[in-house]
């Protein structure tokens, strides 16, 4: 059976702090755009931490919530392209064909999580910064749209090494980016198709949510509620 | 044409082919020889230690091949090296346990930044304009050197003064030998932020100088005042694994979590209870918690923890008598029924603890709040056991004491300075005019990788290794409850032409004209060196050595004092609250692009500086978000974009720190406005911390937002409050 990758991001362990978000940035060689064109919307981050303010002092309250490509299973931004650079990989990934995009920003336009980012213009890292650009993950031209992958490269590599081995992957031996930096554990990554895996067993807690149910696009990432208190 | 000359010919032209196409200087390098094994393609792990904060996390950098331009024998090109690429957490160490924060991800900017010095700089123009040109070492060496002869000839050596990052590692052993030996004053360590007062508490209330690590994965109640242990304060990392096994790491078992302070961090957001209370005033509430566990109708808690609850009030004047519900409702704005609820939910839920940090320790009446959590930890009974609060063993403290309220005064007098890793110029309040007195020093030698607000003023700058070119060596003082201690050797080679300043330092004390010896030959030795014999959470005999710590007694039995501001309330109307960006701390990350572009968890804002205030308070100033406002306090005014932020009180505005450096890289140089340069230098009495929540401040509308507020996909989202774009 093949392998059906989800996440469960736990509300409750998740305190804002923004690890994921830098550690996305270094992993996948994602460029910074500076503060002009931060200023213009021109900021990509495959994961961002959303708040929601509620009440008014003193009674108020602020909730995180870590947003990245859900990886739907009905996922919007598929059909919409032209040229099925955006398309759905076997293991269930919404994956980019950076070299298929031709820049219509379709799928942008559909994603109603606002999680894909197109590349204004072509990346720049002022010598030696380039020196940290991981080698296992392209680097986006200007022209494409860019997103979230679960760290691809991370379960290539991994798949890589079980095969070689001749064994299976074992649960908790891929960490995208995301999850390994995060301290509270807050974030677990997995096959959804192992009852037994930490990410199934979180998917079907009763605390468990998707984010943005009702426009039935069957998210791969499940959202575990902060009990009220 | 035979075949054999077409080769020829196609070789010929090839080559030619090839030359034409070097138009690009950049393809003119020339390649050395890799002076390394490099294995392409293939990804290697070593250990080392993340120097952004003093937590002292362990990490683990990913290793691979790359090319790096750069300059052998004189001889500018490109050479293959083995890098890092990716710093995680080391997953063995006892801190970090695999993860890492944002700032710690982005420390491998440091070793790449382009900005970063390459090679020993002299100034050139006039101090400081940061005109330097290149020099070789044996030429910065060598200046150094006359400097230093040049005092000790006119037997002047008290006039040598150093100015480090307080740091809890060899290194500062090293300055204060270094000063010691050749007969200069000890080296200042001052953190404006730094933990002084909770030091010095712990001392008093349990015997440990010492920061406190938290057992929180056990805990089932976790009160917290003030203290932002999940986004900047003492151990982040360690607190963060800690809460996250607190909340979810128990089948059955959830802890509540309630935060007491004036302005929402991003700790108190995640709290099932948030409870706002007038600044300075946190103490009150935790006796107020002491009083009822003592006298209320909790008493039936735990009988065996009943002597030390009846105990835990005794230090302070009158006992915990006075801190009645009412009273604690008329002194700290929490209503006396919330209280007593509080005070219920305490003795109903085991193991319970308290954390107290930052602001409440920042006010006048510091060392009365720090004491007073103390005594509710103790009346708790959650010291030293399960669940509760810990001192890391074996965490002696090295290093220099605290340094007196205006730690800088000998700057005034001295003829050399020697600054390693520390701006002091940057985190100094205004008043102190450190700014001034760094100018007039006739000499200034620098270790610092980046032109910042301090070492733009050097006249000669010896770059150090970034750390992952370094050994590093790190003994935590808190986060872990055994003791944690890393070494490490360097992960890469040096990509610059810098060199390490332990090095450095050893080698002028060497070629002095009365040569200084040191204990040690080289950067290894001294990260490997062993502890000095000190028994634990005592400091080695240095000269301004604190005294040795059992239980204490304050200088006078403390009772609640109402915190005193600078600034007439009446022409200040509001208290200014600084505080630690999560992405920036005390300013020292502000040149990473990386954290430059994070999004502030509670605002959302990047590449910005921004004043928040209560939606009421906008709408009184007809502030909208983005709008400029003037703060000015009794030291000075600035401008800077509001942030309309509905977790904090209507009397209250809060700034985060570590913008505004005038010189910091191409990334933070000329970026918003300095917090700390509204500070008024009042102390804290007993241990002379500056208490740097006590200031007020007017706040007036000045302008239209002008576009310096930048909000992560501002655009794409409702905001009640019209925003423009630049």
């Amino acid at each position: 059976m093949p392998h059906r990758w989800g996440m469960a991001v736990d509300l409750d362990r998740c305190t804002g702090c923004g690890a994921c978000v830098t550690a996305c940035h270094a992993e996948n060689n994602i460029p910074t755009v500076g503060d002009s064109q931060a200023a213009r919307g021109r900021a990509m981050h495959w994961i961002r931490v959303e708040r929601y303010w509620e009440g008014e002092y003193p009674d108020v309250t602020l909730k995180f919530r870590p947003v990245m490509c859900q990886q739907c299973d009905a996922a919007p931004c598929e059909p919409v392209c032209p040229t099925y650079a955006s398309h759905h990989t076997d293991e269930g990934l919404n994956a980019q064909i950076y070299n298929r995009c031709i820049g219509t920003r379709y799928c942008a336009n559909a994603c109603p999580y606002n999680v894909r980012f197109f590349d204004f213009f072509h990346p720049q890292w002022p010598k030696p910064l380039d020196a940290q650009l991981n080698p296992d993950v392209s680097v986006r031209e200007v022209g494409v749209m860019e997103k979230c992958t679960f760290c691809v490269q991370r379960i290539h590599a991994a798949a890589i090494d079980a095969k070689a081995a001749n064994r299976e992957l074992k649960d908790g031996e891929i960490q995208p980016a995301c999850v390994q930096s995060c301290s509270a554990k807050a974030l677990v990554f997995g096959d959804l198709n192992d009852p037994e895996s930490e990410v199934s067993k979180l998917s079907r807690s009763d605390r468990g949510h998707k984010l943005l149910d009702d426009l039935g696009t069957l998210p791969k990432v499940t959202y575990l509620n902060r009990p009220q208190a | 044409m035979e075949r054999r000359d077409f080769i020829k010919l196609t070789a010929v032209t090839g080559t030619s082919a090839a030359l034409a196409s070097c138009g690009n200087p950049e393809h003119q390098l020339i390649r050395f020889v890799p002076e390394e094994d490099i294995i392409p393609g293939i990804a290697a792990w070593k250990p080392s230690v993340c120097p952004v904060c003093s937590a002292g996390c362990a990490v683990n950098a990913r290793v691979m091949d790359a090319d790096i331009e750069t300059v052998r024998n004189g001889q500018r090109g490109v050479v293959r090296m083995n890098v890092a690429k990716k710093l995680e957490g080391l997953p063995k160490d006892p801190i970090s346990r695999g993860g890492l924060c944002a700032r710690g991800q982005a420390a491998i900017q440091i070793t790449y930044h382009p900005d970063r010095i390459a090679q020993p700089l002299k100034r050139e123009g006039a101090r400081g304009t940061g005109q330097f040109k290149a020099i070789g070492w044996d030429e910065a060496i060598a200046e150094l050197v006359s400097k230093l002869d040049a005092l000790a000839a006119s037997n002047d050596q008290k006039s040598l003064a150093i100015v480090a990052r307080p740091r809890r590692s060899r290194r500062s052993e090293l300055l204060a030998e270094f000063a010691r030996r050749f007969g200069g004053p000890p080296p200042i360590a001052f953190d404006l932020f730094g933990d002084d007062v909770l030091r010095r508490a712990n001392a008093i209330s349990f015997g440990h100088d010492q920061l406190p690590t938290f057992d929180l994965a056990q805990a089932r109640y976790l009160i917290g005042f003030g203290a932002d242990f999940l986004g900047t304060w003492n151990s982040p990392v360690a607190q963060n694994a800690a809460y996250g096994e607190m909340r979810q790491g128990r089948p059955g078992i959830r802890g509540r979590f309630v935060q007491v302070e004036s302005r929402m961090t991003t700790t108190g957001a995640s709290a099932d209870e948030w409870i706002p209370v007038k600044p300075g005033t946190e103490g009150v509430l935790a006796l107020g918690l002491v009083h009822l566990m003592n006298r209320g109708p909790e008493r039936t808690a735990p009988q065996a923890a009943a002597a030390s609850r009846a105990d835990a009030a005794r230090p302070f004047q009158g006992g915990d008598d006075e801190y009645t519900p009412q009273r604690v409702e008329q002194i700290t704005g929490v209503p006396a029924k919330r209280v007593e609820r509080i005070a219920k939910e305490l003795a109903e839920l085991r193991p319970a603890v308290a954390i107290v940090g930052g602001p409440p320790l920042a006010h006048t009446n510091a060392m009365f709040t720090a004491l007073a959590v103390n005594a509710l930890n103790t009346a708790l009974g959650s010291v030293n056991q399960p669940g509760g609060i810990f001192f890391t063993p074996g965490a002696a403290i090295q290093g220099p004491a605290p340094s007196p309220q205006t730690p800088y005064t000998s700057l005034g007098t001295a003829k050399v300075l020697l600054i390693d890793d520390a701006n002091p110029v940057y985190t100094s309040p205004t008043a102190w005019k450190v700014k001034d007195a760094i100018a007039n020093i006739p000499f200034i030698a620098s270790f610092a990788s980046f032109v910042d607000d301090t070492s733009v003023f050097a006249d000669l700058i010896l770059p150090d290794h970034s750390f992952l070119e370094s050994w590093v060596q790190s003994s935590a003082e808190s986060g872990s409850l055994e003791a944690a201690s890393t070494v490490a050797e360097p992960v890469m080679k040096p990509i610059h032409n810098t060199r390490a300043t332990p090095e450095v330092l050893i080698e002028v004390a060497g070629k002095l004209k009365a040569p200084v010896s040191l204990p040690w030959k080289d950067a290894e030795e001294l990260a490997k060196s062993a502890q000095p014999p000190a028994t634990s959470n005592q400091r080695p005999a240095t000269s301004n050595q604190r005294p040795a710590t059992s239980p204490r007694p304050p200088a006078s039995s403390p009772r609640f004092e109402e915190p005193r501001f600078d600034g007439d309330a009446a022409q200040y109307p509001f208290h200014f609250l600084p505080y630690l960006s999560p992405a920036f701390g005390d300013g020292s990350s502000a040149h990473l692009p990386w954290l430059q572009e994070m999004p502030d968890a509670m605002t959302s804002a990047m590449w910005s500086s921004w004043v928040e205030m209560n939606p009421q308070t906008a709408q009184k100033l007809k502030v909208r978000d983005g709008d400029l406002v003037d703060l000015t306090s009794t030291q000075g005014t600035l401008r800077v974009p509001a942030v309309i932020f509905p977790g904090i009180a209507p009397d209250i505005v809060a700034m985060p720190v570590g913008q505004g450096h005038e010189h910091f890289t191409r990334y933070a140089s000329g970026r918003g406005a300095n917090a700390i340069s509204l500070i008024a230098p009042i102390a804290e009495p007993e241990t002379g911390a500056v208490a740097w929540a006590a200031t007020r401040v007017k706040v007036a509308r000045a302008a239209d937002a002008n576009g310096t507020l930048i909000l992560f996909a501002a655009e794409m989202r409702e905001r009640p409050h019209e925003y423009k774009v630049r």
